[in-house]
């Protein structure tokens, strides 16, 4: 009790002092804070815009047809498996795919496009398709033989608004499949392939020209909360419990993007380590310093009778005290600055782009991590800093300390 | 080694060299000597002759390089760093020059801070320090920092800290240096009193000709040695 006592007000023995080490500490948390709910609040963004936009949470698919895509590994019961998932609760919305290739050509000008059959209306609502139309509209339920090209495409094929477009495939019972469409939109997509290949054809044309009535290739989900993605994916699993079809959650099927993410933020570390750096200079320069000048009274300490623990244990509170200090402030501050980030994008000088997608903002997050890695990670440096010279208060031999100082 | 039970501290061809820049400086050349309890000891002797050097001997506050040292019956040359802080909190008060006290503490704190090492109970604690405060002549000031305390005043803080846990030894290395010669005067003569109330033993080291008068026992060192010791009538 007296050593804490004693740690205690040492703390207000030297104020600017004890300031210049509170900043250390407390500029480190609330930089450490701001940094990873920056960092969380960009990636989730980006995965979020990534997987609700595009790709869905998880797919299901023909067990081999991500390896190896075919026209003919198809799902053959989708009306089922959709009555099968309408049942879980943490599944948002989902939607059907036809997937196959073939040339697309308007007067002279012909290219091969990626032919993507889509179910408009649960497209829209799973990946909000329509927002993404940046002239023209989207299907209409009437009529058919129309088609929605990525703007890449449209300029490459010089193609505009209501203008005809012929496409050459295969369809599934070995005939060529080719037929007219309309272009009744050009959608932006954000990532520069998809839209220089995209050839959007209602579900239904999709599965006439390709022969494929009733089956498609993919069934998109996306879910409420993005957090529990392999726990819906394991109750998918089981709800369709079908072994020649595979569930699989977007860090499966997006692994690459996946991983180039994961290596992203473990540049977080580095920045992290900085941070320490920072608060550890800041810390034994200050702490030093005034073990240095207190010579003389830990050798008085120690000639009365103080043990060299209790001796350590006082330099070591007392920068926890400090720490303390900072945690606490630090939260307040770095809650308040992330709260307004979250709501406040940061808008980025020059587009920033990102697996295919482009940014131009950026949002914090508030999570528990800003807070709880920053307190370990300041309280981890000021108390690792702080050994060293606690460790010299505790050596002080009271007859040579008295004797100088 | 024969010991009298009257013995308070023993000292057997006690030798001390330090390394000073490179160069080996005997402090002290073989001391042999033998303090009863009770005693009221000065020890003298010019700048460089020893004096402190012998005080961090017996105290236990720095390595001998030859001899032994016995306190309280104790073997304390022997004595680990660990076994030795024990020791010293329990057997020996100090009174330093620069008075020491803790800045942080009050003076309430700084007189029980040896009592709360000992573990003893915050009543008694308070007691002691109470009466202390009353024997020092300091019983307002409990609540006071010492930079709001005059020299004499801390000093008279510093006697009381040395001997709230009632030691069996009072070590004091120059205890009236930085006091004007009035205030020394008191501080010497209470000294003197409590030595005569309570049996405990002070042992000074001194330039000061005022403590070398009120001493009963005046011991001399020159180069490390003992060059005379008086005892008065």
């Amino acid at each position: 009790m007296i050593v804490l006592k004693i740690a205690f007000r040492n703390i207000f023995r030297q104020k600017r002092r004890t300031v210049f080490t509170i900043l250390s500490m407390f500029g480190g948390f609330v930089l450490a804070a701001l940094f990873i709910g920056m960092a969380d609040g960009t990636y989730n963004q980006i995965i979020n815009k990534f997987t609700r936009n595009q790709m869905g949470h998880i797919q299901i698919h023909e067990k081999t047809f991500l390896d190896r895509p075919s026209l003919y590994k198809t799902i053959n019961n989708f009306k089922k498996i959709d009555k099968e998932l309408q049942n879980i609760d943490e599944i948002d919305s989902l939607c059907p795919r036809l997937y196959s290739a073939g040339l697309a050509s308007v007067k002279e000008k012909s290219t091969g496009v990626r032919i993507i059959g889509i179910d408009s209306k649960r497209e829209n609502e799973t990946t909000q398709f329509n927002n993404k139309i940046i002239k023209g509209r989207g299907f209409s339920d009437i009529d058919s033989h129309e088609v929605i090209i990525g703007k890449t495409l449209a300029k490459i094929l010089k193609a505009g608004l209501n203008d005809e477009v012929v496409i050459v495939s295969q369809g599934a019972d070995g005939s060529i499949a080719n037929d007219l469409y309309k272009v009744i939109g050009i959608l932006e997509t954000g990532d520069d392939i998809t839209d220089r290949i995209s050839f959007y054809l209602n579900l239904k044309d999709a599965q006439e020209l390709l022969v494929l009535e009733g089956k498609v290739h993919e069934i998109a989900i996306t879910i409420k909360k993005l957090s529990n993605v392999y726990k819906v994916n394991n109750i998918v699993e089981e709800k369709i419990n079908n072994p020649q079809l595979s569930v699989e959650p977007w860090q499966v099927f997006a692994k690459s993007f996946y991983l180039a993410m994961k290596a992203d933020k473990e540049g977080m570390w580095i920045m992290l380590l900085i941070i320490v750096l920072v608060v550890a200079v800041g810390v034994l320069n200050t702490v030093l310093m005034a073990v240095l000048e207190r010579q003389r009274e830990y050798g008085v300490l120690k000639a009365i009778g103080t043990k060299p623990f209790q001796i350590f244990k006082q330099v070591v509170l007392e920068v926890n005290i400090l720490a303390i200090f900072c945690m606490i402030f630090g939260i307040g501050v770095a809650f308040f600055i992330n709260s307004f980030f979250s709501t406040h994008a940061i808008a980025t000088f020059k587009d920033i782009a990102y697996g295919g997608m482009k940014f131009n903002s950026m949002y914090a997050e508030i999570n528990a991590r800003s807070f709880y890695i920053p307190a370990i990670t300041v309280f981890l440096a000021a108390n690792l800093v702080s050994i060293f010279p606690a460790l010299k208060a505790a050596k002080t031999e009271p007859a040579k300390s008295m004797r100088i100082h | 080694m024969e010991y009298n039970e009257n013995n308070l501290i023993i000292t057997k061809d006690l030798k001390k060299t330090y390394k000073d820049n490179g160069v080996y400086v005997n402090a002290i050349n073989g001391i042999d000597i033998t303090i009863n309890s009770g005693e009221f000891t000065a020890i003298v002797g010019p700048s460089g002759s020893g004096k402190t050097t012998f005080f961090n001997l017996i105290s236990g506050l720095d390595s001998l390089t030859y001899g032994k040292v016995w306190l309280n019956s104790k073997l304390i040359s022997d004595m680990s760093g660990k076994e030795l802080s024990d020791f010293r909190r329990d057997n020996i008060g100090f009174v330093f020059q620069a008075y020491n006290l803790i800045p942080v503490l009050t003076v309430e704190e700084n007189i029980e801070y040896i009592m709360l090492l000992q573990g003893v109970g915050k009543k008694e604690r308070h007691k002691k320090v109470l009466n202390i405060l009353r024997e020092v002549g300091l019983e307002g000031m409990r609540n006071r920092v010492p930079t709001k305390l005059s020299g004499g005043q801390q000093q008279r803080v510093a006697i009381a800290r040395a001997m709230v846990s009632e030691p069996s030894l009072i070590l004091a290395d120059e205890p009236t240096a930085n006091l004007d010669s009035k205030t020394g005067t008191e501080l010497l003569n209470m000294m003197r009193r409590l030595n005569e109330t309570t049996g405990m033993t002070f042992l000074f080291s001194t330039h000061d000709k005022m403590i070398m008068e009120k001493a009963r026992r005046v011991i001399t060192l020159k180069d490390g040695l003992i060059e005379k010791d008086e005892i008065k009538a």
